[in-house]
């Protein structure tokens, strides 16, 4: 609901924040405070995905099991890893020393002749 | 250094050396018998499950068929470059471009005839199992390949 003549509310409001007095202490360290709330409220700063996700990780890694299952993962997937690469390096030598020997007893196989 | 600094760091370098363990282990093998006189019938021993005494017998045929191989190789060459000279000097198929033909593919014949030979004394050594799947296999590369739809050697 307007007041009727905004002027004459406004100065009743001047005169009764004038006349308030607050009696109750403030308490300690009061404005810093304040000044700290202020601080939080305004828009942070946009962080980089990288630096975020080293935080992320940070935070994790501060729980033992995490850490441990990182690392056990982490071993896991260098095994699994290791093991496939030795399959190829094996599959890839046996090709080449089963057409080596071919080679060796038939030497015009693939030569036209 | 701060401890999600010391574990991250820690589980690469598990990772790495379960790779690089497993690896080695996998293929140690593998190097030791490319690396060795003739990996060729390392190969064919690995592979056939041979034994000392069968390997040992294999290689001594496979050195004899070689040393046959060579000469047979050499006495083709002489025949092709016989036939390249026959051919240089003229544009129809005279009687000795038919006879070193001829010549030719009976040498051929009897490279093929050889090495089919040589198949089997190798299969014979080998246990029957893996003698038939020696033949299987070596008759398919060679003389049943599909580059074999000529005559080869």
């Amino acid at each position: 609901m307007k007041p009727e003549n905004p002027t004459q509310s406004d100065a009743a409001l001047r005169q009764v924040l004038h006349q308030w007095k607050v009696d109750i202490n403030l308490p300690p360290r009061f404005q810093e405070q304040i000044w700290r709330r202020i601080e939080r409220s305004e828009p942070q700063p946009q962080v980089p995905g990288w630096l975020l996700l080293i935080h992320r990780f940070a935070t994790a890694m501060a729980h033992p099991s995490l850490a441990v299952s990182y690392v056990t993962i982490l071993t896991v997937a260098g095994l699994l890893a290791g093991y496939w690469q030795a399959r190829v390096t094996r599959a890839h030598l046996d090709e080449t020393l089963s057409s080596r020997y071919v080679q060796m007893l038939d030497p015009y196989q693939d030569s036209p002749h | 250094m701060k401890r999600p600094t010391l574990i991250l760091i820690a589980g690469l370098v598990a990772a790495v050396a379960a790779y690089c363990g497993i690896y080695h282990a996998g293929t140690a093998n593998c190097c030791r018998m490319e690396q060795g006189h003739a990996p060729e019938l390392a190969w064919l021993k690995q592979e056939f499950h041979l034994s000392a005494a069968e390997f040992t017998r294999i290689s001594q045929m496979h050195e004899q068929y070689l040393a046959g191989c060579a000469e047979r190789c050499h006495r083709i060459d002489l025949k092709n470059q016989a036939l390249a000279q026959l051919l240089t000097v003229t544009n129809a198929i005279t009687p000795e471009i038919e006879k070193a033909l001829t010549e030719s593919a009976l040498l051929r014949a009897e490279c093929q005839k050889k090495m089919l030979q040589h198949f089997y004394d190798v299969s014979r050594t080998m246990p029957p199992e893996q003698g038939q799947r020696y033949l299987a296999w070596v008759q398919s590369k060679t003389v049943l390949s599909d580059s074999h739809s000529q005559m080869h050697h």
